[in-house]
């Protein structure tokens, strides 16, 4: 065991007027450390791209969950991917990389670009050892893995991006390094290095892409607390227990409510000092107590966190409104969805009555709702996520 | 003299970013800066009456209708 988790994800977009895309990304996970992520590019485009990629990167990934060695699996798909009568060729290109215990990956590369890894920032040169598998070049590699290791890796649409429009000759694996490197800093998650450079790559084709272009980062970072409290306790002699436990935690902590944000205070011996700054005109302004690193209003702000995660699952918007405002929603997004790998909620179930009115949209059901829905979306981010009642 | 408003979930959704707004307004036209310190408070448990304002301590209950009025009876008149 180590503190350290993988972050992947993956963007794709289709080649100009297709429906349908014909790279494809698989990921599985072995336990919670392990992973095998699979990128195929069917040749061609279209339903026929999109099937062959789909079988493809399905066929490694369901070997590989059953406990296959790696050259098992290669040895299959090699054999079983049939060679395009017109063309000559196999039908799907792939990179597969499999983690283990977030300490080390194996990398296996047929025919898509050459994976590119930034380590401290810089283009890392790996070794690859080239083995010839069922008449197919494919290059293996063996590394072990730093904290803030990127391994970017992409269809063949990254590198044609630009050809005979912006550029002549596409831009090449170097200039792809090149924008990496100027351009990633370590406290990016996957997220926005794979929408950064797919970005980039879409505005070379000039908005219409040429071929189907496909993104995958895998970081290497430590796992990383974020506590959130909202609510007082059912029974107010509960405080105290509350209090002590949500304090005792590692990681940063997030406060939200009025009362509760008061109760805090007073529990650390410290006072609020509410802002009145408006950054959103809807947004209550944020507040400040010694000791804890977000003091917010409840469920009108929680409420705009929940609208933003979820755009942040449909849409892959990095220039988003809460990757840049300082509204106390904004903040708390940004904790939650970049910095936070694993994510405990307090929720205190005391009922307000004041808030018990059916004009306003703040009662009881509503809160608990939001904490539900809230934290199945951070599942699906793959945040490690507890609630806790009190 | 000290006036705070409540900016908690409540009185959020009855007005209080207008009544701080009106307030600040009204404060810096008659140049009361030095001696009237706006501040916000979350939650002063008088939910049903909000806006709650404290003026010194003392509880009002203040919309972004009467804000104008209050600000009058409750602050100027009092400097």
């Amino acid at each position: 065991m180590n503190n350290l988790c993988t972050d992947i994800a993956y963007q794709s977009v289709n080649k100009f007027g297709e429906q349908l895309c014909g790279d494809r990304v698989e990921v599985i996970d072995q336990g919670e450390e392990n992973h095998v992520i699979v990128l195929a590019d069917g040749l061609g485009s279209g339903v026929k791209a999109n099937i062959l990629s789909t079988l493809t990167s399905k066929i490694i990934s369901t070997m590989m969950a059953n406990g296959m060695s790696l050259e098992n699996c290669v040895e299959t798909i090699a054999a079983t991917l049939p060679i395009c009568e017109v063309r000559k060729v196999a039908y799907s290109t792939f990179t597969i990389v499999r983690t283990i215990d977030n300490r080390e990956a194996e990398i296996i590369q047929y025919d898509n670009p050459m994976l590119i890894i930034l380590r401290d920032g810089k283009n890392f040169d790996y070794p690859k050892n080239a083995m010839e598998i069922g008449g197919k070049m494919i290059y293996k590699t063996k590394i072990e893995l730093h904290e803030n290791d990127f391994l970017v890796f992409t269809s063949d649409g990254a590198i044609w991006a630009g050809v005979g429009t912006t550029m002549n000759f596409g831009w090449q694996r170097e200039q792809i390094v090149e924008f990496l490197e100027k351009m990633v800093h370590p406290e990016f998650t996957a997220k926005t290095v794979s929408a950064l450079l797919l970005d980039e790559c879409c505005k070379l084709y000039g908005g219409k892409p040429g071929d189907d272009t496909t993104v995958c980062t895998v970081k290497i970072r430590q796992r990383k607390s974020v506590n959130l409290m909202l609510g007082p306790p059912r029974d107010p002699k509960d405080v105290n227990k509350m209090m002590s436990l949500f304090f005792a935690k590692e990681g940063k902590h997030i406060v939200c409510g009025g009362t509760t944000s008061t109760l805090a205070g007073e529990f650390l011996g410290k006072p609020v000092t509410t802002l009145l700054d408006y950054v959103d005109p809807e947004i209550p302004p944020i507040a400040k107590i010694e000791g804890v690193d977000l003091v917010t209003e409840g469920v009108i702000t929680l409420s705009r966190v929940l609208e933003q995660a979820k755009s942040y699952q449909q849409e892959d918007d990095i220039y988003a409104d809460w990757n840049v405002k300082e509204d106390g929603a904004s903040l708390i997004s940004r904790m939650l969805f970049e910095e936070a790998t694993d994510i405990n909620f307090f929720v205190g179930r005391a009922i307000n009555p004041a808030h018990q009115n059916p004009d306003l949209p703040i009662t009881f059901n509503i809160k608990m709702h939001l904490v539900e829905e809230l934290s199945e979306l951070l599942r699906q981010m793959g945040k490690r996520v507890k609630v806790s009642y009190f | 003299m000290k006036v705070t408003v409540c900016i908690g979930s409540s009185c959020h959704l009855k007005g209080s970013r207008q009544v701080v707004e009106r307030l600040q307004a009204l404060i810096a036209e008659n140049n009361l800066k030095d001696k009237v310190e706006l501040s916000g408070k979350f939650c002063m448990g008088n939910c049903q009456h909000g806006v709650s304002v404290t003026v010194n301590d003392e509880l009002f209950s203040v919309s972004p209708e009467t804000v104008d009025d209050f600000f009058k009876t409750q602050i100027l008149s009092k400097i």
